[in-house]
């Protein structure tokens, strides 16, 4: 796929930043004070992991990833919007 | 080769998003400001990443442009519904702080049941994160004036 080896070394040192910065935003779900802090980080960590999966079909060569990552958005805008409603009403339906 | 160049400079531009959005959600005093920034990870991070992706891996662009359409439709909607759940706790805690009790002493009145649960339910939840608050905010100010 990617021929050049600087270009190759790079995305794979991008990868490993991204991944790196999962740390940083599971801190947020950790001590987050109320539980909104809470569902906003659990969902910036899935928008990382979007990203994250299509750095690795980058990586590996293998393109059937991004259909996985379209499958993991789907079902995160689901249950933030569940969660979030649970929050604001106190029951989801 | 120019096309690699400019995918992985495109890769670098979200990547960098990625760190400014989570030192953010990090670093930020209100929830609110918190969802501000971690709104530039879903635009600006995750569309920096696709957009590279698509100029390294050129078969895939038609994939890449449906998940990118389909994050540009759903996380203004869910970062929405987030502010709701933030601006209705406050709401609540406002109207508590006033004075106006929940439903629960109005006897044998027509009262919708459901919404009085759900009520105390909040209460209780409310006041829990706000003993959990007033444990934490010396920790939090005293690590802002650094």
């Amino acid at each position: 796929m990617i021929e050049h080896p600087v270009a190759q070394a790079a995305v794979q040192l991008i990868l490993l930043a991204l991944v790196s910065l999962l740390i940083p935003a599971s801190y947020r779900v950790i001590v987050g004070p109320t539980l909104p802090d809470r569902l906003q980080a659990v969902d910036l960590i899935t928008t990382l992991l979007i990203g994250i999966i299509v750095m690795l079909a980058l990586v590996e060569g293998t393109e059937n990833f991004v259909d996985m990552a379209i499958a993991l958005a789907a079902f995160a805008f689901i249950g933030t919007i569940s969660i979030a409603r649970y929050i604001s009403e106190g029951r989801v339906f | 080769m120019l096309l690699e160049l400019l995918g992985v400079a495109a890769l670098l531009f979200g990547l960098f998003f990625c760190a400014v959005g989570v030192l953010g959600v990090i670093r930020m005093p209100d929830s609110l400001t918190r969802l501000h920034a971690s709104g530039k990870v879903a635009t600006l991070g995750l569309f920096g990443i696709l957009l590279g992706a698509a100029l390294l891996m050129p078969s895939t662009w038609l994939r890449l442009l449906a998940l990118g359409l389909f994050v540009l439709l759903t996380t203004p909607v869910a970062t929405h519904a987030i502010a709701a759940s933030v601006y209705r706790r406050r709401e609540i805690v406002e109207e508590l702080a006033e004075g106006g009790a929940p439903a629960e002493a109005s006897g044998f009145t027509t009262v919708d049941v459901t919404s009085v649960l759900s009520r105390s339910h909040i209460q209780d939840i409310i006041k829990a994160q706000e003993r959990a608050l007033r444990h934490h905010a010396p920790e939090a100010k005293s690590s802002s004036d650094k």
